[in-house]
């Protein structure tokens, strides 16, 4: 390469890198570093001294840290695995209603479906906290001319996660419907004639074309739905509060009460460093699953 | 047969008994439609009720007499003006800096060959997938010391380059022929020249598409917000405000005047999506097919 454009490289890069390499690359090896140190949050760096596995120790310990974090893992799990579980099939079917030409009105229904996605999530909780309201809220009214009971939604610990998981999959599907429509658009249609001309019914071009062309979309719409489930913040620090009785206590909501309200650095930093193990042990299950499907 | 086939079914769903199959598929898509549009139709809709239809049981769903009275009753609660005036800002120019850099790093790794180049990029695209939450203590912390807490320009400066951006630049400049490129060098014209002059324009789509994304990303944004601003109301985005008028959402009586706050923040960014949604789609599209 010609010398002058190695110098432009360098000031084209220099911006970006700068302030990605300062304000997110530094942050994680600091979370790493801080992990294995006793700090509070609100004094300098310096003042943090090495306590080797302690925090580890410690939020997986028996004590009310460990039992609170413990909680905040499991209901985080559960979240992500409900939340892609929903959204992933309706996207596809919502993807299949948008994409066909026998129905008018694809591109409506896309433009209601991704609105959703561009409203912010705050307003959403303030709208479905009415919305689930108990006793004559407006969900109840519904589910009463449909003749089911009352339901305590999010005042209860037995639904109110689940009633959260469905505010987001509310929120969040037109996007990865999109995404759906982006992978569809990928299959050649002259499969689907093929498969005609050999007799395959509607079902089985779906089971044997669609889906399995639709492979590397929906893991690639899975892994963005895992990382989009762990930020879940905005609900539970408005409505919730992490509760009732820990049902709600997120890993996002918990880790900055840990390390940002009780300035706990050091315990805090050990819990984000689980939730990014966490992450990338799944998502690399996630791609192996999918290469051994690819062998098959 | 024949007929069939040239029906223009896109094959994903032929017909077999057309019109069942169709009325089938059409309810399907007005359910799907309605539910999905129904709770920001009941928020518009609850934001013009009276306190007294509020409060009915059985509840009003379509208000008998539209009122502001709620829009006017929420600027006495919050200071409205002021919110969306700081989240304009912080949008704007985070928006603004996320654009400049990302075509900056784009450009380079669409066009430049250098040492470490897939290293780097693999790298700044793996922050990517790295929640917020990770970096969150840290960063507080860096940020305050600093001398940015508690501030708008603490909210803007973490923000002003990331990962999407660069990624979502590079796919579409490798797009720009390099001929175009080579004979604005043989012209004399710098590189900054030629990123301004030649490869945006060429880039425009996207260049709309990432700007749209990042000024609703960071209007909507609200964990970082509230972590570094520390209670200064001073700077408050629309949406702490909003996650404030919380004390008056106990019971029904003050619904529509929370609903009017929400109304009024999903505002700009539902506006900007329905006037623009072409560029979103086709770059998720683009980024998705891509990548």
């Amino acid at each position: 390469m010609i010398e002058r454009y190695r110098a432009s490289a360098g000031i084209m890069l220099a911006p970006a890198v700068t302030l990605i390499g300062i304000f997110i690359l530094l942050p994680m090896l600091l979370t790493v570093w801080l992990s294995f140190q006793d700090w509070s949050t609100q004094t300098p760096f310096a003042s943090a001294s090495f306590i080797g596995l302690d925090n580890f120790r410690e939020i997986f310990g028996p004590t009310s840290i460990g039992r609170d974090f413990k909680g905040a893992l499991a209901n985080t799990a559960i979240y992500t695995a409900l939340s892609v579980i929903l959204i992933l099939p309706l996207s596809v079917a919502f993807g299949l209603m948008v994409y066909q030409h026998d129905v008018a009105g694809g591109t409506a229904l896309r433009t209601v479906l991704f609105s959703t996605y561009m409203v912010p999530m705050i307003a959403v909780a303030l709208v479905w906290s009415k919305l689930y309201a108990p006793g004559e809220g407006p969900l109840n009214q519904m589910l009463g001319l449909l003749g089911i009971g009352p339901q305590p939604f999010l005042s209860s610990p037995r639904s109110a996660l689940i009633s959260i998981v469905f505010l987001n999959v509310w929120q969040q599907v037109g996007y990865f419907t999109v995404l759906a429509i982006a992978g569809l658009t990928q299959i050649p249609g002259s499969l689907y004639e093929a498969a005609k001309l050999d007799g395959a019914n509607r079902f089985e071009q779906f089971r044997f074309i669609t889906l399995p062309l639709m492979r590397r979309t929906l893991l690639f719409s899975a892994v963005i739905a895992i990382i989009n489930a762990v930020q879940v913040f905005e609900p539970v620090a408005l409505i919730t509060q992490g509760g009732p009785v820990g049902s709600t206590n997120v890993l996002t909501y918990h880790i900055r009460r840990v390390g940002i309200e009780r300035a706990q650095g050091g315990l805090g930093s050990a819990m984000a460093v689980m939730l990014m193990l966490s992450l990338i042990v799944v998502v690399c299950a996630l791609f192996a699953l999918a290469n051994r499907k690819d062998r098959e | 047969m024949s007929a069939r086939k040239l029906s223009g079914s896109s094959g994903l769903l032929p017909r077999r008994r057309p019109s069942g199959r169709k009325a089938l598929l059409a309810t399907l898509m007005l359910v799907v439609a309605v539910a999905s549009a129904f709770p920001l139709v009941w928020m518009v809709l609850s934001s013009l009720k009276t306190p007294a239809e509020s409060m009915q049981v059985p509840p009003v769903w379509i208000p008998g007499t539209p009122s502001l009275d709620a829009y006017e009753k929420v600027s006495g609660v919050v200071n409205v003006g002021r919110s969306m005036w700081n989240s304009l800002v912080i949008a704007s120019i985070t928006t603004a800096g996320i654009l400049v850099t990302s075509m900056m790093a784009g450009y380079a790794f669409a066009k430049y060959h250098f040492r470490g180049r897939s290293l780097l990029f693999s790298v700044l695209i793996a922050t990517m997938f790295l929640p917020p939450i990770v970096t969150l203590i840290p960063l507080y912390r860096l940020v305050g010391s600093i001398g940015l807490n508690a501030s708008l320009a603490g909210i803007i400066v973490p923000n002003l380059a990331n990962a999407f951006g660069i990624f979502l630049m590079r796919q579409f400049i490798s797009g720009v022929p390099d001929d175009l490129i080579d004979a604005a060098r043989m012209d004399g014209a710098s590189e900054l020249l030629i990123l301004y002059k030649i490869v945006a324009p060429s880039v425009a789509p996207a260049i709309a598409a990432l700007a749209l994304f990042a000024f609703v990303y960071h209007w909507n944004s609200y964990l970082w917000p509230l972590t570094v601003l520390q209670g200064n109301a001073d700077a408050y985005p629309i949406v702490i405000s909003l996650s404030r008028l919380l004390s008056y959402n106990r019971g029904a009586m003050n619904t529509g005047l929370v609903m009017a706050g929400a109304t009024l923040a999903v505002l700009p960014p539902l506006i900007l999506f329905v006037l623009l949604q072409r560029f979103f789609v086709d770059s998720i599209v683009g980024s998705a097919i891509k990548g």
